[in-house]
């Protein structure tokens, strides 16, 4: 499904935080979002997903979202927040039926197709086998797993998630980006947001940079990660190769200034 | 243990509690004779002490019981904190205080309707102070120790009240509001309590869902299609319905919702939903045998209810708070 | 309750009492009462300007019988610094009140009588007779006295098949029991006591089942403060007291008359009898 977000802004206590933002999410795709701290890379996600109001118009599947119920959006759009909370120690099994939530309404039981929804999502993401364990008692690459269970299992077209890679190990960071690859060949749109440069640079289809709140640049990683972009929105430079899998990039500095060439 | 036989099994120690405080009382009635004024009839004076003097007290034991027990579990799944519980947090001595307040000052006329109007009413300012201290709190200890300073003012202002009413009984029914008591209840105070307390179990049991999904905290929540607001409003009414109607009629009875949630959470899957039934049987059970224990642990004298559920409850409070330190909030 | 005001006019009138009026005029000491029941019989007794202050509590509906009499004496807290300011020449009090208050007025000097609170109808004559002998006025309190001896020595038992039983049911299930004025009066007028009988004494709670059991053929109830609603008078409307159909319900107009021991414990014990030919084993057979 379509995600288009048409001029949006958005100002949070009194200061400008979003600038007229334009952005088209295309389904089948990993779009990337990467920024420096404060660019607006959570609030943008945040209204994309309904949860702030903002000016401007955001549409899913033609449809704007400013008019559907939380329940309704609830259905089209997963959204994983970048702070693990469990307020409970309740199971993994019943953390990932909570996605089912949006389905069943006034109905108490999961149905047939809702545990299955549930067990393949358990599957996708490896959990499968802790089912029963409190997830508060989890590491945190389990927990992060449990998470991203839970908004496959919520069955959506439509994937934002915020940072789930952050705190993770090498080895957890790259089967959550595989595991991103594999919703978005399904058809989902995926649209999530890395610190990790090279993580995002490997692995996404489509990288967007914000800085200050605005669109820096947008487009396929080989186009986009160059010296001269990274030097302006993180104003860093960078070892940037090419391999058969795709595109690698190693920080290394910071520049001196940003107008000299580097 | 499966949902179905935790329930069954609650539900049979209601009925036992409940069947146990029918035969028991000052008036030696043997239990065939009791069966048998209860529900046929026979004896006049029979008839009368267990009609209109037992069952009263064994249905509201129950019902108030039932009430606190599911705000309690309904208050912990909004504010997410275990120790949340109508005594403890202040809305009980609330309700106290808006009944004393519209009742003794003869505002209302003294009409039978006072005593739950302002229980009603200083129930929900209290749910609603704490949920504002919450909102921009997300710490534990801030939540309970503002519920604390809240009960020990509302306690406060109900004995100033008192001790200014011209009624010269006034000073001494304090012990009743701030302790409880289900003595001498009536038909009468049956029939009131119910459709209140009918309403709060359905408000209670309306926002559960959106209780679970604030598993994954408010975040989570709305983006599982949660109406945060609304579910806020929802308990609110509920737990004021319920800890409102419940106080009018037996004075401010704490604990309950803070032990039975916490003995009954490990029976279920833990999510706050599965917990409202379980946790209002249980205290349905819970505060019967507390008020049979009060009749009977003294010989010719009756404790205040609350008086047993605090030496039950304050020392598990206690032992809660202890273990806690070990384990992260 | 204190009224500020009041203090200071009290302090006035003694100082210009104790310099300009000359005690002489007053056949007796002055006075000041400490405690309720003191002053009920003070009150009564004392001639003009001889009573110096009453208790507070004496103005009281529930407590003092006399209530209206008492708002034209100056109200004391029962303090001793109030009876410095005053400067009685005796000072008439409880044996359980203030007892600090009674020792260090006793060490200051003043002349403390104090009275042991009447229990039973039997000592209110002789208490009479000591308050009037402590206020020199022995004429009128020999007279109150021996009429109160009379009225009591000429209570007929009650025309009953047999005595009939009363209880005194009061707030949140509390009946009065031995050893109380209420129980002395009973007995006096009649009755037998229903606490009593069950071996309750004092002040007892009294479970309502047993109540239900064995019903009384009189139950006194509380005589409600209007305008002053409490729980207490809940149990006016308990159902089960409409479904006592063998019980009469009634009242005593003042039942602070059954507080303190006095010549008006009499009209009590009267109203009690008032009641006597409603009840089921005193009604008059038709014809007989």
């Amino acid at each position: 499904m379509h995600v288009k977000a048409s001029n949006v802004s958005v100002s949070l206590s009194g200061r400008q935080v979003l600038h007229r933002v334009d952005l088209d999410l295309e389904p089948g795709q990993v779009t990337g979002l990467l920024g420096p701290n404060g660019a607006g890379k959570s609030t943008l996600m945040r209204a994309l997903t309904g949860q702030l109001a903002c000016q401007g118009e955001i549409e899913t599947g033609g449809k704007a979202i400013a008019v559907m119920s939380e329940a309704e959006r609830a259905t089209i759009v997963a959204w994983l927040p970048q702070q693990r909370v469990l307020s409970w120690p309740i199971s993994v099994q019943s953390v990932v039926e909570l996605g089912r939530l949006p389905w069943h309404g006034w109905r108490r039981t999961m149905s047939r197709a809702d545990q299955e929804k549930c067990a393949e999502a358990m599957r996708l993401l490896d959990v499968s086998g802790i089912a029963e364990r409190p997830a508060t008692e989890l590491s945190g690459g389990e927990q992060a797993r449990v998470l991203m269970a839970r908004a496959v299992a919520q069955d959506t077209p439509v994937l934002v998630a915020d940072e789930p890679a952050s705190g993770l190990d090498p080895a957890h960071q790259i089967s959550m980006m595989a595991v991103l690859r594999k919703l978005a060949g399904q058809g989902r749109t995926v649209f999530v947001s890395l610190h990790d440069l090279s993580l995002a640079a490997r692995w996404c289809d489509r990288l967007v940079l914000m800085k200050d709140g605005v669109v820096a640049a947008d487009g396929p990683p080989a186009k986009v990660m160059t010296e001269a972009v990274l030097r302006q929105v993180y104003g860093i430079t960078a070892r940037i190769g090419r391999d058969d899998c795709g595109v690698w990039l190693a920080p290394l500095g910071l520049t001196q200034c940003e107008v000299k060439d580097g | 243990m499966s949902r179905l036989r935790l329930i069954s099994m609650l539900a049979v120690l209601v009925i036992a509690a409940c069947a146990l405080s029918l035969l028991i009382g000052p008036a030696q009635i043997g239990p065939m004779d009791s069966i048998a004024a209860l529900v046929a009839g026979g004896n006049e004076a029979a008839m009368v002490i267990m009609r209109e003097i037992r069952l009263p007290r064994a249905l509201l034991a129950v019902l108030i019981g039932f009430s606190l027990g599911v705000a309690g579990a309904a208050l912990q799944g909004m504010l997410r904190n275990p120790l949340a519980e109508p005594g403890i947090i202040g809305v009980s001595a609330s309700a106290s205080l808006g009944a004393v307040l519209l009742f003794y000052t003869g505002l209302a006329g003294a009409s039978l309707l006072a005593l739950p109007a302002g229980a009603l009413a200083g129930a929900a300012a209290s749910v609603l102070i704490l949920l504002a201290i919450s909102a921009t709190q997300a710490s534990t200890i801030t939540l309970v120790l503002a519920g604390v300073a809240l009960a020990s003012l509302a306690g406060a202002m109900t004995s100033l009240v008192l001790n200014l009413s011209p009624n010269p009984y006034a000073s001494y029914e304090i012990i009743f509001w701030l302790l409880g008591s289900l003595k001498d209840r009536s038909v009468d105070h049956v029939w009131l309590v119910i459709p209140l307390m009918l309403l709060g179990w359905a408000a209670l049991w309306a926002s559960s869902r959106t209780l679970d999904a604030l598993s994954l905290g408010e975040e989570g929540a709305s983006g599982l299609g949660a109406n945060i607001p609304r579910a806020r409003a929802m308990v609110v009414c509920g737990v004021a319905l319920c800890v409102g109607a419940g106080t009018a009629v037996s004075g401010a009875i704490g604990f309950i919702g803070l032990i039975v949630p916490h003995l009954v959470r490990p029976l279920t899957n833990r999510l706050p939903s599965q917990l409202l039934l379980p946790a209002g049987l249980g205290g349905a059970a819970l505060l019967t045998f507390a008020d049979i224990v009060a009749r009977t642990v003294i010989p010719e004298r009756e404790l205040n209810v609350g008086v047993v559920t605090a030496l039950i409850g304050a020392p598990f409070f206690l032992w809660l708070v202890i273990r806690s330190r070990r384990e992260l909030f | 309750m204190v009224w500020f005001g009041k203090r200071v006019w009290t302090g006035v009138v003694a100082a210009v009492g104790l310099f300009a009026c000359p005690v002489a005029g007053l056949s007796g000491p002055t006075v000041a009462s400490l405690n309720v029941c003191t002053d009920q019989l003070a009150m009564l007794l004392a001639e003009p300007g001889q009573l110096k202050s009453v208790s507070n509590l004496a103005r009281d509906p529930t407590l003092s019988a006399l209530h209206e009499r008492a708002r034209q004496y100056p109200a004391n807290r029962g303090i001793a610094e109030e009876v410095l300011v005053a400067k009685p020449e005796l000072v008439v009090t409880g044996t359980f009140s203030l007892h600090n208050t009674t020792s260090l007025l006793k060490r200051l000097g003043f002349a403390v009588e104090e009275f042991r609170y009447s229990q039973s109808v039997e000592t209110i004559a002789a208490d009479i007779r000591r308050m009037g002998r402590l206020l020199e006025q022995d004429a009128k309190a020999e007279a109150m006295a021996s009429r109160f001896e009379r009225e009591l020595a000429g209570l007929e038992p009650l025309a009953c098949a047999r005595k009939p039983v009363a209880l005194f049911y009061g707030a949140r299930g509390v009946a009065l029991g031995k050893g109380t004025l209420a129980h002395s009066a009973m007995l006096s007028a009649g009755f037998i006591n229903m606490a009593a009988e069950r071996g309750y004494e004092g002040v007892a709670a009294f479970p309502l089942e047993l109540l239900v059991q064995n019903p009384p053929d009189l139950i006194i109830l509380p005589t409600t403060t209007p305008g002053a609603p409490a729980l207490a008078d809940e149990i006016l409307t308990h159902p089960v007291l409409k479904k006592l159909r063998t019980t009469v319900a009634g009242n005593l107009s003042r039942p602070a008359r059954l507080s303190c021991g006095g010549p008006f414990t009499m009209q009590a014990i009267h109203e009690l009898r008032t009641y006597a030919p409603s009840l089921p084993p005193c009604r008059k057979v038709p014809g007989s």
